[in-house]
């Protein structure tokens, strides 16, 4: 716990912490409700929500071990999860343990509909209940840095970003759902957010960026439209993807230094 | 490489139904160049809708404004070009006109406003400070990019380079292009008004075969640069920023004459109510001051008075664009099916 909290601190550093929605945006598990905007109110429902989720993956491994993997319906594991508003609280609060998770549920459903030995049933499942304490005690430490004013509202409707530093934090937190929904094995759509951002978010900025470091630009092009779209394509873990992701994170944090040190020493219009 | 300008061409401009504010009285005068200085404090509430682009540099000449003008309440709506004039169209059905202007990436967007009769007429003293070719009645062009082939100085020189469009399909040159690219597909619009139909999709199914296809255009201009290819088709301003940042690029620019290949695009602006302060609003992006601030820190194109292009670029007047309505550059839908039909997408 101690180690989600210290990637808490250090992601809240970077004012990241936030995966800004857009309007289309919307949780595997529906709209993402007005609660993600006051997690202190909700931190009990979200507390008897991960209890819930926990006994009723029990039950389901419970079931494979006394009758089989008809009668444990892994595929549950799913939707028992997309039920839960907890849900679009990790999701918009930190998508790192959020993939976690889905990693966790297909840990579980996979094992079972594998036909896995007990044991590593079980394994499995216990996998996915740290990660779930993990992502409770992520929102917790949200809801406080929120109570406190130092969490971007997360926006429900469109707005959109209005200078290249802004896009870079959208970039940023795009990214993250790129991670977030390839884990939950939506590949075409991990997939379509990239080409999105690349072209409406990324290729708005890079003219500039390119007049400052060209060789950074010509690696996130690369990242942009080869690395990471084949990775997605491929076969590769979650965690690979992640890898992919964050060296572009840091290279898009490089990018922003850049920008601000532009912005600070622009040019007047008049 | 033969170069006409556009000065050669522009008798014939008058007769375009769709530019009616091109006249030859207007070739010999000079359109005069306003200063910030010289126009009114806007006052009042105005709702505009911004197409996004440009990494924020229109955003900072929107704080411009704002800050000269402290009684100026300016609400904006941002989003994507297409995206923005379709809710105005939307809007409209339902009665409804929340945006007062609307300022678009690219003209395309603008025909689609100006089909609908949604743009208001604007004054001729303001029309008249745009260069002749770049007038029209009821929109105006804010800033221009030009379509170019940006090509490998070490593996070509320039006299390797056909100046014309439909000869590149028949050349053995290794291509770039990013065909999913808004830019690339108005070009494609162009030639295909320009040359028609059948033509146009021949021309794409010959370059499919040599082209490679990159997402966007700076991703062609790094692939001509790096040698992956000859040559790319993009923006011209992709290419001078990447001048910019790495000066021993290996990469420069060459232009095709009077044919899509070297098609003058513009972003625009245009009022969707009629009032004095969208009218003095647009009148701001006019200026010499906003034109040349865009030129320096965007590479665009300035499209009033003389104003210099951006350092790189030749001079509008020695290069040979084709005459092209570029509000016809909204009517996408055929262009799409043709890029499909000819396998490009």
């Amino acid at each position: 716990m101690q180690k989600v909290f210290s990637q808490v601190k250090s992601v809240i550093g970077t004012f990241s912490l936030i995966a800004i929605l857009s309007s289309s945006m919307v949780s595997a598990g529906g709209e993402v409700g007005d609660h993600v905007n006051h997690l202190s109110d909700n931190l009990n429902k979200y507390s008897e929500e991960v209890s819930w989720l926990i006994k009723k993956v029990d039950g389901i491994v419970t079931r494979y071990e006394l009758d089989g993997i008809k009668a444990a319906n892994a595929k549950a594991v799913i939707d028992h999860w997309e039920a839960v508003d907890f849900h679009a609280a990790i999701e918009s609060n930190y998508v790192p343990v959020y993939a976690l998770i889905w990693q966790g549920l297909y840990g579980v459903k996979e094992s079972i509909d594998n036909n896995s030995g007990k044991e590593a049933v079980r394994a499995e499942q216990r996998k996915l209940e740290q990660v779930l304490w993990q992502a409770l005690g992520a929102v917790k430490l949200a809801a406080q840095f929120q109570d406190r004013g130092l969490l971007q509202k997360v926006a429900l409707r469109e707005g959109g970003p209005t200078n290249s530093l802004e896009t870079i934090d959208e970039i940023q937190a795009r990214l993250n759902r790129v991670v977030a929904k390839f884990a939950e094995k939506l590949n075409k759509e991990s997939i379509d957010i990239v080409h999105d951002t690349y072209l409406s978010l990324f290729e708005g900025i890079e003219g500039d960026l390119i007049s400052m470091n060209a060789e950074l630009v010509e690696q996130l092009e690369k990242d942009f439209n080869v690395t990471l779209p084949l990775g997605l394509k491929g076969n590769s873990s979650v965690k690979q993807i992640q890898d992919i992701v964050n060296d572009m994170q840091k290279k898009l944090s490089i990018a922003k230094e850049l920008l601000a040190k532009k912005e600070s020493n622009k040019k007047e219009v008049f | 490489m033969q170069r006409r300008t556009f000065l050669q061409q522009l008798g014939a401009l008058g007769l375009l139904g769709a530019c009616p504010a091109i006249l030859p009285q207007h070739l010999a005068a000079a359109p005069s160049m306003v200063s910030v200085k010289q126009l009114p404090k806007l006052k009042g509430e105005l709702t505009l809708y911004l197409g996004r682009g440009e990494g924020g540099l229109y955003e900072n000449v929107l704080d411009a404004i704002k800050k000269r003008n402290p009684d100026f309440d300016l609400k904006i709506r941002r989003g994507p070009t297409a995206a923005l004039a379709n809710a105005i169209v939307a809007e409209a059905q339902a009665n409804v006109r929340r945006a007062e202007v609307f300022w678009a990436v690219d003209s395309g967007a603008i025909g689609l406003l100006t089909d609908k009769g949604l743009a208001q007429p604007l004054p001729e003293d303001l029309t008249s400070q745009l260069r002749p070719e770049f007038r029209f009645p009821n929109w105006a062009p804010v800033t221009g990019r030009i379509r170019t082939l940006a090509y490998n100085t070490e593996r070509l020189k320039a006299s390797d380079i056909p100046d014309s469009i439909l000869a590149l399909a028949e050349s053995d040159l290794s291509i770039a292009w990013a065909p999913a690219y808004a830019s690339f597909q108005s070009f494609v619009t162009a030639m295909r008004l320009l040359i028609g139909e059948q033509k146009t999709i021949n021309w794409l199914k010959a370059m499919n075969k040599r082209a490679k296809k990159y997402a966007g255009e700076l991703g062609v201009v790094l692939a001509a640069e790096r040698g992956e290819v000859d040559l790319g088709l993009a923006n011209h301003y992709y290419t001078l920023r990447l001048k910019s940042g790495k000066p021993d690029a290996t990469v420069d620019l060459a232009f095709t004459n009077n044919d899509a290949g070297c098609l003058v695009n513009a972003s625009g602006i245009l009022a969707l109510k009629q009032s004095d302060t969208a009218i003095n609003f647009i009148r701001y992006l006019l200026t010499t001051e906003v034109q040349s601030y865009l030129a320096s820190e965007a590479y665009e194109i300035p499209l009033i008075g003389d104003l210099a292009p951006p350092a790189g670029l030749p001079a509008l007047q020695t290069i040979s664009p084709p005459k092209v309505d570029l509000t016809q550059l909204a009517n996408l839908r055929p262009t799409l099916n043709m890029m499909r039909k000819a396998g490009v997408l």
